[in-house]
């Protein structure tokens, strides 16, 4: 657990972090603020932690704001690190990681489809990757209705008897 | 899809429907959990091969395409390029309940909800997943109707090409594939 402490004292001094937590058993977390992800990772990737696990988003609707998370493993120590920040949802602009993390091309792609966070420098961004041909907002995000897309789109078998309402509810006496 | 047709088939079609039924040669597009099934319904404790059923690489020389699960928008434009490229006559198995109403897929933005609005289903086995004894079941089935000339969805394929292709297109927007790996 040694390592781990100075782990977390080290980034403390050296990210300056919103605020750092142990999730679970040899993992960090830590809160930064969105100009200072590339410093922190390419901090971290000195460090020893050179494969960048996943990069995913939370759409905090409440609050307006997307939550880009990025999770570093290092093989050395055998520490997960968890790096958030939280950008604009209004305004959602990034500056690509890949100059740092070669592989986080195709993280960045995926986060741009399904969020429609736009990752500048990334030139692959607007190609498909998932969704061909997608003709919506994407889908992810927490005011995109999926049943009414589905509806619209998809026809669904029609029953000749109900069955939902005749074998389950109780308002059917 | 009802079958109202009779049995109206030359008796040369008939001996070949006779011999085709007894190798059947499949090619199944694992896109779902469904394809798990299939290695122990191959292998030596259920054996379909006693059955006359095998496995093929290519759809230009399999008989029967088994869609194994859930499909997304973008596997069915893969399937329906897969399933145009069959010879006839060809048939098509859908597994689980994906394939018959969505499953519990059935609000997804990603996936549809009645395989047979795009492709004509010969035979669905039921199940969430159908375990390998249903699979067998179903596959008796299919080489029985395949010996009484009852598959005929790759005919009413041909016959109904307009509202196959409709519903196809409603759907999917386009069944081109574009993507990067064929650029």
């Amino acid at each position: 657990m040694n390592s781990m402490n100075s782990m977390i004292s080290d980034i403390k001094a050296a990210l300056s972090p919103l605020e750092t937590s142990e999730p679970a058993f040899r993992q960090i977390a830590a809160v930064v603020k969105p100009d200072g992800i590339h410093g922190a990772l390419a901090y971290l990737k000195n460090k020893g932690f050179t494969q960048l696990c996943i990069l995913t988003c939370i759409d905090w609707i409440e609050d307006s704001q997307f939550e880009l998370v990025y999770i570093l493993f290092s093989w050395t120590d055998g520490i997960h690190i968890q790096l958030r920040a939280r950008i604009d949802r209004e305004k959602p602009f990034f500056t690509t990681v890949t100059d740092i993390f070669p592989g986080a091309r195709y993280y960045e792609r995926e986060v741009h489809e399904f969020f429609g966070v736009e990752f500048c420098g990334n030139e692959d961004l607007y190609k498909p990757l998932f969704l061909e041909l997608w003709d919506d907002i994407p889908p992810l995000r927490k005011d995109f209705d999926p049943q009414a897309y589905s509806d619209s789109k998809f026809p669904m078998r029609e029953n000749a008897n109900e069955f939902l309402s005749m074998t389950g509810g109780g308002d059917d006496e | 899809m009802v079958l109202d047709e009779k049995d109206n088939r030359s008796p040369w079609e008939k001996i070949g429907d006779y011999f085709s039924a007894n190798s059947v040669w499949m090619k199944w597009y694992c896109t779902g959990c469904g394809a798990i099934e299939m290695p122990p319904t191959m292998t030596s404790r259920f054996d379909m091969e006693r059955l006359g059923m095998g496995p093929m690489a290519t759809p230009r020389q399999a008989d029967v395409l088994l869609i194994t699960g859930y499909l997304s928008t973008k596997t069915l434009r893969r399937v329906i390029y897969s399933y145009e490229q069959m010879n006839s006559p060809r048939y098509v198995v859908g597994f689980g309940s994906c394939t018959v109403n969505g499953g519990i897929y059935y609000d997804s933005y990603a996936t549809i909800n009645r395989l047979d609005m795009y492709l004509p289903v010969d035979l669905y086995i039921a199940g969430c997943m159908p375990r390998p004894e249903a699979i067998m079941n179903g596959f008796a089935k299919l080489i029985d109707m395949i010996k009484k000339g009852e598959a005929r969805g790759w005919r009413h394929y041909q016959e109904n090409y307009e509202w196959y292709k409709k519903n196809q297109l409603d759907s999917l927007g386009e069944v081109i594939i574009k993507d990067e790996f064929h650029e």
